[in-house]
């Protein structure tokens, strides 16, 4: 019964997984489907470091052009990658429940293009004339936590260390050791910094 | 303690933790709600009676986390991760995709090689009839007041007063729902 349920529970057979996915020793991943969209044909497409913890709610939406790499002791519970082009998570970095990070808008800004878009997307619509998008790399660096339901935007870098608030949207870089919060995110300032 | 049993309508091949209650007339969706669940403690979760807690719901609790929930209450896909505790008050509606948890960067329990975010001994209770808006984020020491309605996505951090609507990245007050239904 126990082995019904194992593509949920982390007890399935990482083996499975596409020849481009490369993923260190005792790495844990709990469930099959956190790959349901990974269409990436880069090799790799995907590398995980040492003991990588990947709970539930992480899914890696990685398009043909798409890379990401994760480091060493990281803890990714809710993190939703979209991910065109790259994306770089350094060592021990917590991504929290509902986090999303992206290096593309996916979908072009202008207005004629958007409908260009919206025909190639459509159920029996041609991909290929499907207009096209701007992606920007977006790096994590080491020891960075990333609060819950959190998003990145593309081209951003976050220094090693920071905090990043719960619901933060992060469309700029940020500095290693800073703390931000907010919409769009910004430096937080300490309770106190005003009596020093 | 209670025995541990199956849910009846369940999918998820693996009974409820011993020390969960279910009160008369509630439903929950799956054990699955559990697949990260660690409390030790005598009752870890209780839930009151004419409760549902519908698919998305999460117990991610720690050895020490406690969640008590009280009676009519909906809830439709918390995930709710802490080591300490949670009261939810009788009537209250947590919509879709609301994180209750002691951390801003909160983790499911479980062996992490390095010191993981967890805010130990952190308590967020929740009023009678309270109203908790989609993709709301509830963090550690938060109190919320009976009648209080939170926004969609507010992020709440501390006291918010019992009738009072509260919005936004830090939530702020944005009005009370006596004054609302006048306007309306």
């Amino acid at each position: 019964m126990e082995s019904d349920i194992g593509h949920i529970t982390g007890q399935w057979d990482y083996a499975e997984l596409p020849d481009n996915v490369k993923i260190g020793p005792d790495c844990w991943i709990e469930r099959k489907d956190s790959f349901a969209s990974f269409r990436s044909e880069q090799d790799p497409g995907l590398v995980l470091g040492e003991r990588v913890r990947v709970y539930t709610w992480t899914t890696f939406n990685v398009e043909p052009t798409g890379r990401i790499e994760v480091g060493s002791d990281s803890v990714l519970v809710g993190a939703v990658f979209m991910c065109n082009e790259k994306i770089t998570v350094g060592q021990r970095v917590v991504i929290s429940y509902n986090a999303t990070i992206a290096d593309s808008d996916f979908h072009p800004i202008d207005p004629d293009l958007r409908r260009q878009d919206a025909i190639a997307n459509t159920p029996l619509g041609d991909r290929s004339t499907r207009p096209p998008i701007v992606s920007r790399a977006v790096t994590i660096e080491d020891d960075v936590w990333i609060g819950i339901s959190a998003i990145v935007l593309k081209g951003v870098t976050i220094g090693r260390g920071a905090r990043i608030g719960a619901g933060a949207v992060v469309t700029s870089d940020v500095p290693p050791g800073a703390s931000v919060s907010g919409n769009p995110a910004r430096l937080a300032v300490e309770a106190n910094e005003g009596n020093d | 303690m209670t025995k541990e049993y199956r849910l009846q309508h369940d999918w998820f091949p693996r009974p409820l933790p011993a020390n969960v209650e279910i009160g008369p007339r509630s439903w929950l969706y799956s054990a699955f709600a559990f697949v990260h669940y660690q409390s030790r403690r005598s009752t870890g979760v209780r839930v009151g009676h004419d409760t549902g807690i519908y698919n998305g719901t999460f117990f991610d609790l720690g050895p020490e986390g406690k969640v008590t929930i009280g009676d009519y209450c909906t809830i439709v896909g918390a995930i709710i991760a802490t080591n300490g505790r949670v009261e939810v008050g009788d009537y209250a509606f947590i919509s879709h995709e609301v994180v209750i948890a002691d951390h801003f960067a909160a983790i499911p329990p479980g062996k992490v090689p390095f010191r993981p975010p967890t805010a130990v001994g952190a308590n967020i209770c929740i009023g009678q009839n309270v109203w908790i808006g989609a993709r709301a984020i509830l963090l550690g020491e938060t109190c919320i007041g009976d009648d209080a309605i939170v926004g969609a996505a507010a992020v709440v951090s501390g006291t918010v007063p019992p009738g009072a609507i509260v919005g936004g990245n830090p939530a702020k007050i944005i009005g009370d729902v006596k004054s609302s239904q006048r306007r309306i």
